[in-house]
């Protein structure tokens, strides 16, 4: 760097500086190029192409990696419609969507406002809440082996507060599976954004929230009324993560612990798209529904955009 | 009246205390449903089966590693880590590659199709990668890679790639300007610069991308099983095969749950606020 620093060369030229700014956007614009064209290449064959592959297998009737495709048009998709498993699963879904983001995102705004303050055990709480964040879905599924087991944590629990009759074999039972697969998002979920709106926060200077407590706003006021408009924003970020992950990654709860029984009772359309790729070997179909995820993830991240994205107006 | 009766009773009034007391009840009850069965499974891979579901929440009253030698006897799991390690490295370094100089290019170089580039990448926040399970093994079998460990290292850089170049461009913007343009007045051409000058000051930024990448990369399980044969499996594809399909072993499964965590949550525990800090700047500015 010294070298760089302590090089003779001087400076351009004054005399013809119009022309000189003019050579150094076209000179800035090819080396733009040239810097981001591996990561943009890299991208749209890898990430961008796929994307608009799955659209087109969703056309096609193709039953195995090495049988040929046959393109049907939109049969894929009449043939949704009249599927139970897939009404089963659309179902599911609605139900889970219904269930955790309301039931994730609301309490993880006021833990991530009461975090915010910094409250004494703050660190030791951040590193517990953030924990779930930091081990694989996998490793996640395996705690929830043991919590769910007939003679697992939860069955321990309630044995041991007297409520015997409770007991269920959590993953084996119709009325509960789903809700069983549900809970797993609040494991690691509340947490995790908690700990992201404790940050969001952080960046409100104090005494914004002092001056309303003055004029005798109570914290459940100065949280729901001031705090969370501020953050309104990130929270419909947040919220549009979340939405992606109950739509896909949380098929891989299903996939880990269920595989969609018992009977179709904890079919997700997450997970029935991986089923009848990887399972049925209906690569097609299985776009199918890829696709049908697709268009409710894009009309819930609209949704969700129109819903928390007013105040910039303000 | 004493100063912290005073303040405490003011504290009830204004609902300050109350809303406290039950802040804090809350975070206690979260942070039990948290550690609890992280607790079950941290003791439960030094027990047997009976003194599991015995005594669920007691310590082990020896420290038995038989279960660590029966999970890597069923699930090869130090063949497994090894091919993590791999493709976690090889991803890594690739990912740099691609996203610093692309982070250079966005953060510091003027021009209009720097807002186009942006976009596009900012689009990979909202493409769920599992969407394209199907298309990216077909992408990968054409390619001659599916299979192999390379497909991984191939596909995770390019999934990476929206939230390492935003981590790494916020970085690269809070560097002064007049740093970058004093060494172009002294001759420096743009590798240099970025070389001598961006990556160092950079570091911070760099060492959160890799951070970050690192736990996604280690922890990442459905392109691992389905990409990858049975001889290249991944950590997290060993540990899902390690709870059989009827019995569970769960003295075994614990105990490589264990394992797979280690490495990621050292790693959490060290860097802890660049970690948030690196989530919360991919999440806003995605």
């Amino acid at each position: 760097m010294q070298s760089i620093l302590r090089s003779p060369h001087s400076g351009p030229r004054k005399t013809d500086a119009v022309s000189y700014h003019q050579r150094k956007r076209a000179r800035d614009r090819r080396a733009f190029l040239l810097f981001v064209a591996p990561a943009l290449i890299a991208f749209a064959i890898l990430m961008l192409w796929p994307l608009l592959n799955m659209f087109y297998l969703s056309l096609v009737k193709w039953q195995g990696l090495v049988k040929p495709k046959t393109f049907v048009g939109l049969a894929n998709f009449s043939k949704l419609l009249g599927d139970r498993h897939f009404l089963r699963a659309l179902m599911n879904t609605g139900i889970h969507l219904l269930v955790s983001m309301p039931g994730v995102m609301l309490p993880a705004f006021m833990l991530g406002f009461f975090m915010s303050q910094r409250p004494r055990g703050f660190r030791l709480l951040r590193t517990i809440f953030f924990s779930p964040a930091m081990i694989s879905v996998t490793a996640i599924a395996m705690l929830f082996v043991g919590v769910y087991l007939p003679d697992g944590i939860l069955n321990t629990f309630l044995r041991a507060v007297g409520l015997d009759s409770w007991t269920r074999i959590w993953l084996g039972n119709r009325s509960t599976v789903l809700g069983a697969i549900i809970a797993i998002d609040f494991f690691g979920g509340i947490g995790y954004y908690a700990v992201l709106f404790s940050a969001a926060l952080s960046s409100i200077p104090s005494e914004l929230y002092e001056s309303a407590q003055l004029d005798g706003a109570g914290q459940w006021t100065v949280m729901w009324r001031m705090a969370f408009p501020l953050i309104l924003d990130f929270f419909g970020v947040a919220s549009m993560l979340h939405l992606i992950w109950i739509l896909m990654g949380a098929a891989q709860n299903v996939l880990l612990l269920t595989r969609g029984g018992p009977g179709d009772y904890s079919l997700t359309l997450g997970y029935y798209m991986y089923e009848q790729a990887f399972v049925n070997n209906q690569f097609g179909y299985s776009q199918a529904v890829g696709v049908v995820i697709f268009v409710i993830g894009v009309l819930g991240t609209l949704l969700i955009r129109w819903a928390t994205h007013r105040n910039y107006q303000q | 009246m004493s100063a912290f009766a005073e303040r405490f009773g003011r504290g009830w009034r204004d609902g300050r205390t109350g809303f406290r007391a039950s802040a804090y009840f809350l975070c206690i009850v979260y942070a039990l449903a948290v550690t609890i069965p992280l607790y079950y499974v941290l003791i439960s891979a030094f027990k047997n089966n009976a003194q599991i579901f015995g005594m669920p929440l007691a310590l082990p009253t020896s420290l038995d590693f038989k279960n660590f030698a029966t999970a890597e006897a069923s699930a090869h799991l130090l063949r497994a880590t090894l091919i993590s390690l791999g493709v976690t490295a090889g991803s890594e370094v690739l990912v740099l590659l691609l996203a610093f100089p692309a982070a250079y290019a966005i953060a510091r170089i003027r021009t209009r199709l720097a807002v186009v580039v942006e976009g596009i990448f900012s689009l990979g926040f909202l493409v769920p990668a599992f969407a394209m399970l199907v298309p990216v093994l077909l992408l990968m079998a054409q390619i001659g890679v599916l299979y192999d460990p390379l497909s991984l290292i191939l596909f995770y850089p390019a999934w990476r790639l929206p939230l390492s170049i935003v981590v790494l461009a916020s970085y690269l913007r809070t560097v002064p300007r007049e740093i970058e343009e004093s060494a172009e007045m002294d001759g420096a051409n743009r590798l240099q610069i970025i070389l001598h000058l961006l990556f160092p000051l950079a570091r911070p930024g760099v060492i959160t991308v890799v951070i970050i990448n690192f736990i996604t990369f280690w922890n990442e399980f459905l392109f691992a099983l389905i990409l990858l044969s049975q001889q290249n499996r991944t950590m997290q594809v060993a540990l899902s095969i390690l709870k059989g399909e009827r019995l569970v072993d769960y003295g075994m499964l614990a105990a490589g749950v264990l394992i797979s965590i280690l490495p990621v949550y050292i790693m959490f525990l060290i860097f802890q606020e660049q970690i948030v800090e690196g989530l919360y700047v991919g999440a806003v500015k995605g």
